[in-house]
């Protein structure tokens, strides 16, 4: 601070000062007089009515209850419920009511069957806590503990039942990766910002859209203030403020597909995404096998949690948007709209598939071991002829092959709401000298055309690809949820479709391809023959995943095969074929072939949305058909 | 201006400084007590309470160093800084309990609102200064600086914060009432004064603060609402009888029945935990404080040491009177801290910079005019 001048300042003249001081004398009177006052009533408080309030103070001590808030119903496009709540009991102890428990925990420890030493234990974990705040005990008791309990509720002083409502899932495991489940608020999650209102003990969104839309689900707590004598024993309730419950969510998810979709798995490792084609949005996201949800409902143990990590058929992946698998011939839509747009072929050029093609110093073999003979562009398709996409892709190149796959949104992540979504990866020759600091080498380009190699998609990607080949060329962001409304029955949030633009290709060229893909299931020599339906025409393509490279099962017969080393079954499609709907897209790990192992699982979807569509009443999922001999293909 | 005497140090106030920090102690020992059982994340709010001490303690000494007659240039520049803070803080401040009151800056969340009635008191006691008159105001005179005052208490009960509000109009009528009045001014005043109650009553109050009053008026009637604050107030100061329950053992205090028990509320703890004793003591110490600021007034060296001391002490007697008055049910509840009890960083650095002027003004009474 520059010094500034000291403005010109007279002493004070004893006139003045005189007069100042008059009034200051006034003014000491009238604080004395104050600070008597204040003192005269902390008396009249403490000493004259002192022995009344402090009568008062122990027994209207006031207990300040938490109501958790009912959370938010979860809903499929239908309305149908597919998560609600149900009251659970806990018993709690109070420590401010009862502060030597020893006597009261023995008889609680009968009443429970729980050791003495379990709930002590808990106890002691607890000190740290404010005195008003209660102990869980144990979580989630039957109606005849309860009733044990409230019948002996005057012998037990500071123990309470406290009914929280917890999640009942209604359907079971459905969609249980994407939905998620909710446990106990963890220490680190109450130092985040999100969950600053958040005390511990809450419960909370841990995972899918419990997580990502807690803040519309969780509604909000409502206070009980309540007297309590010394006791601990209720007198009166002061003050209620009524919880406020969450809002509901609506999914995009139609429950009758999903259901469909978990059957048809049957508990098979993989995955099934059906998508509206014109809109984004998902009617069904299977994950299988399922997590059961009822296990985390209260917080999973440690035994059951470790035999999840061991699973071989790894549960705890989402493997409809973390699974990254080799494409293989599915990537051959890729393929094949690069070369047409790029006029590389014409539908009419025709190559010889004589079941192998040498390039460089090596032989690269078709998966039918006899070669295609003569191919076009729609046999190449339909009969997923490897030779003619080696021969296609060589010309291409790998990154006019990238280019295409980029623009169909493979490669990257969808956006979709859920976290930890995988990207997947498509190789191009700037990649590969990033991440592996090597030129790419043309040998790679061959693989690559028919999706190996270093090309990863999730299942997820794959849908949305065909959805956007067959919709006339538009890239929609995949999207869970259609609305969320209050409890009151406000709409507080639509969700519309969010187009990512338009793919690459023509017009042409994308009906040239969605014709070869009716082809494939509906064409003699077709990959998918067994996924057609009577009244139905549907497209797909199929395609199959090399584990291991073939050499290392070279001649083993396919049931002999380790499961581990077993190729991943491929199916994507659309339907139906005139006016394209829905797309679905279904992965079978390790399950050898597309058109036999995943195709059924689709054609079972397709069979009910049409059912539902048009009014006719179907149940049971067929099982898959079983495979006749010559039915074997890729 | 920096030129350091030696006989400053000869004058320093050791008298104020020791009363300063025997209050400073109680209030963080009861800080402690009434937040120990806070499951808070982060650091406890008593050693936070003590870092704004600190902070505030460097504030004070640098004010202590320059001579107070520099405000009498720089009053003006700080009542435009104040005004644009509190204009700042309307439009962008952060939402806090209902009330846009805080400004925030990184390591410390400011609320405007605390240091205007400092610098409100700066701006007053200039212009009654410079306004010499040998007859007395008249109602004219009075125009500006009730404009003056006027204008950061608009801003500030449109916060909303009504209690910091009305403190500002205490602290007003104290310097008026302080300088010399004309009796006929006097007496339009209080007619004018009286019949805006009803007005006022009527348009300017928001219905939960009149609810507030109705309360006070008859606690009983509302035992759930407003009232159960008066209520449970006095509840906890009662049963400390003679001695107190005891460091950390009130039942009322730690039992989270109060929502403000380390802010507006801490003299109830405190009472609760040290009865009738530790009360008397605390309040003693408040007005030997209060007293002891009316001693530097009377014995500053010009007329401007004399209006700034006394605005500094009414500005800290009224929060402490109107606080105190309200935890034992005495006044409405207003939202008003008491000085260097409450926690909070923007009242203590306010409080704390007003007794800094105080020593400040007592250290100069011998120095020559210059």
């Amino acid at each position: 601070m520059p010094p500034r001048p000291l403005a010109k300042i007279n002493k004070i003249d004893p006139a003045e000062l005189k007069m100042l001081k008059k009034r200051i004398d006034i003014a000491m009177v009238l604080i004395i007089l104050s600070a008597a006052l204040l003192i005269t009533r902390l008396w009249y408080l403490q000493i004259y009515r002192g022995d009344e309030y402090a009568k008062l103070s122990e027994m209207n001590r006031i207990r300040i209850q938490d109501i958790a808030a009912p959370r938010g119903n979860i809903l499929d496009r239908t309305g149908q419920p597919i998560i609600t709540n149900r009251p659970r009991f806990n018993v709690v102890w109070s420590r401010e009511d009862a502060p030597n428990p020893d006597e009261v925990i023995k008889d609680l420890a009968r009443i429970l069957h729980e050791d003495i030493s379990v709930l002590l234990d808990r106890i002691r974990a607890a000190t740290e806590n404010p005195r008003y705040m209660p102990t869980r005990l144990k979580e989630d008791i039957d109606w005849e503990t309860l009733a044990a309990i409230e019948n002996k509720h005057l012998s037990l002083p500071g123990v309470r039942i406290e009914v929280i409502p917890s999640r009942d899932y209604l359907y079971g495991d459905f969609a249980s990766h994407l939905v998620g489940y909710l446990a106990e608020i963890s220490p680190r999650e109450l130092t985040e910002k999100r969950y600053a209102s958040y005390q511990s003990g809450d419960q909370v969104g841990k995972q899918g859209v419990e997580k990502i839309f807690e803040k519309y689900l969780k509604g909000e707590k409502g206070r009980n203030y309540l007297e309590v004598d010394v006791h601990g024993f209720e007198q009166r309730q002061m003050q209620l403020q009524e919880p406020f419950p969450g809002n509901d969510l609506h999914l995009t998810l139609d429950i009758e597909l999903q259901r469909v979709a978990e059957e048809a798995m049957d508990g098979r490792a993989g995955a099934v995404v059906v998508m509206d084609v014109n809109t984004g949005n998902l009617l069904a996201m299977c994950s299988s096998p399922p997590l059961h949800l009822q296990e985390f409902v209260g917080g999973i143990s440690q035994t059951a949690w470790n035999r999840l990590l061991d699973d071989p058929l790894n549960p705890l992946l989402d493997k409809t948007i973390q699974g990254q698998y080799p494409p293989g011939s599915v990537f051959k839509i890729v393929t094949a709209l690069a070369a047409i747009s790029e006029g590389i072929i014409t539908p009419d050029a025709t190559y010889f598939c004589g079941g192998s093609l040498n390039f460089g110093n090596r032989r690269y073999g078709c998966w039918k071991k006899g070669g295609h003979g003569t191919v076009d562009f729609q046999r190449a398709l339909i009969e997923s002829c490897d030779v003619y996409f080696y021969s296609v892709g060589m010309r291409l190149g790998v990154d006019k092959i990238a280019k295409y796959a980029t623009s169909l949104g493979l490669g990257k992540k969808t956006g979709i709401e859920l976290e930890h979504e995988k990207g997947g990866i498509i190789p191009s020759m700037e990649w590969k000298q990033q991440r592996y600091k090597e030129k790419w080498q043309d040998g790679e380009t061959l693989s690559v055309a028919i999706g190996q190699g270093y090309v990863l998609t999730t299942p997820l990607q794959l849908c949305r690809m065909t959805a956007a080949v067959v919709n006339g060329g538009t890239l929609y962001r995949p999207q869970l949820v259609q609305s969320i409304t209050a409890p009151d029955g406000r709409t507080l949030k639509t969700f519309t479709p969010i187009s990512e633009g338009k793919i690459l290709g023509s017009a042409h060229s994308l009906a040239l391809i969605k014709e070869a893909l009716v082809g494939v299931v509906n064409s003699p020599g077709g990959t998918a023959k067994a996924v057609k339906l009577p009244d139905v025409l549907i497209g797909g393509k199929t395609g199959t995943a090399q584990v291991v490279r073939l050499a290392q099962v070279e001649g083993m017969s396919e049931k002999a095969i380790p499961y581990k080393y077993r190729d991943h079954a491929w199916f994507t499609s659309f339907a139906p074929a005139e006016k394209p709907e829905i797309a679905v897209t279904v992965l079978v790990e390790h399950g050898q072939h597309g058109g036999s192992a995943a195709g059924p699982i689709a054609r079972a979807v397709y069979k009910r949305y049409f059912e539902l569509k048009n009014g006719t009443p179907g149940d049971a999922v067929e099982t898959p058909p079983s495979l006749t001999k010559d039915e074997k293909e890729e | 201006m920096l030129r350091f005497d030696r006989r400053l140090f000869l004058n320093i106030d050791w008298v104020l400084i020791g009363a300063v920090l025997v209050v400073a102690f109680i209030g963080l020992a009861n800080l402690y007590s009434s937040t120990h059982l806070y499951t808070n994340v982060g650091t406890p709010l008593y050693l936070k309470e003590l870092t704004y001490y600190l902070f505030s303690a460097a504030i004070l000494l640098l004010i202590v160093s320059i001579d107070y007659r520099v405000l009498l240039t720089l009053n003006y520049p700080l009542y435009v800084a104040m005004i644009l803070l509190l204009v700042f803080a309307l439009v962008f401040g952060k939402t806090i309990g209902g009330a846009q009151r805080w400004i925030n800056l990184g390591f410390f969340r400011l609320q405007p609102s605390e240091p205007a009635k400092l610098i409100l008191v700066i701006t007053l006691a200039s212009y009654y200064y410079r306004k010499e008159t040998g007859k007395g105001f008249t109602l004219l005179d009075l125009a500006v600086p009730a404009l003056l005052t006027g204008l950061p208490f608009l801003l500030i009960a449109k916060q909303p914060d009504l209690g910091t509000g009305l403190l500002l109009g205490f602290v007003f009528i104290s310097m008026t009432l302080f300088v010399k009045l004309r009796w006929t001014t006097l007496a339009t005043l209080l007619c004018g004064g009286l019949s805006a109650i009803p007005i006022a009553w009527k348009f300017f109050l928001k219905p939960y603060q009149r609810q507030r009053v109705t309360t006070f008026l008859n606690p009983e009637n509302d035992p759930l609402g407003t009232g159960y604050h008066i209520i449970q107030s006095k509840i906890a100061v009662g049963s400390g009888l003679i001695f107190g329950k005891g460091f950390m053992k009130g039942t009322q205090g730690q039992l989270d029945f109060l929502p403000e028990r380390h802010t507006d509320f801490a003299f109830s703890v405190w009472a609760e935990e040290w009865g009738f004793m530790g009360s008397v003591v605390l309040v003693v110490c408040y007005f030997f404080m209060i007293l002891w600021g009316l001693n530097i007034a009377i014995s500053a060296r010009d007329k401007f040491g004399v209006l700034l001391a006394f605005g500094v002490v009414s500005l800290i007697f009224w929060q402490a009177f109107i606080n105190l008055a309200m935890v034992m049910g005495l006044l409405p509840v207003v939202g008003v801290p008491l000085p260097l009890i409450s926690y909070g960083g923007s009242s203590l650095l306010t409080n704390l910079a007003g007794l800094g002027l105080l020593m400040n003004i007592r250290m100069r009474r011998y120095m020559g005019s210059s």
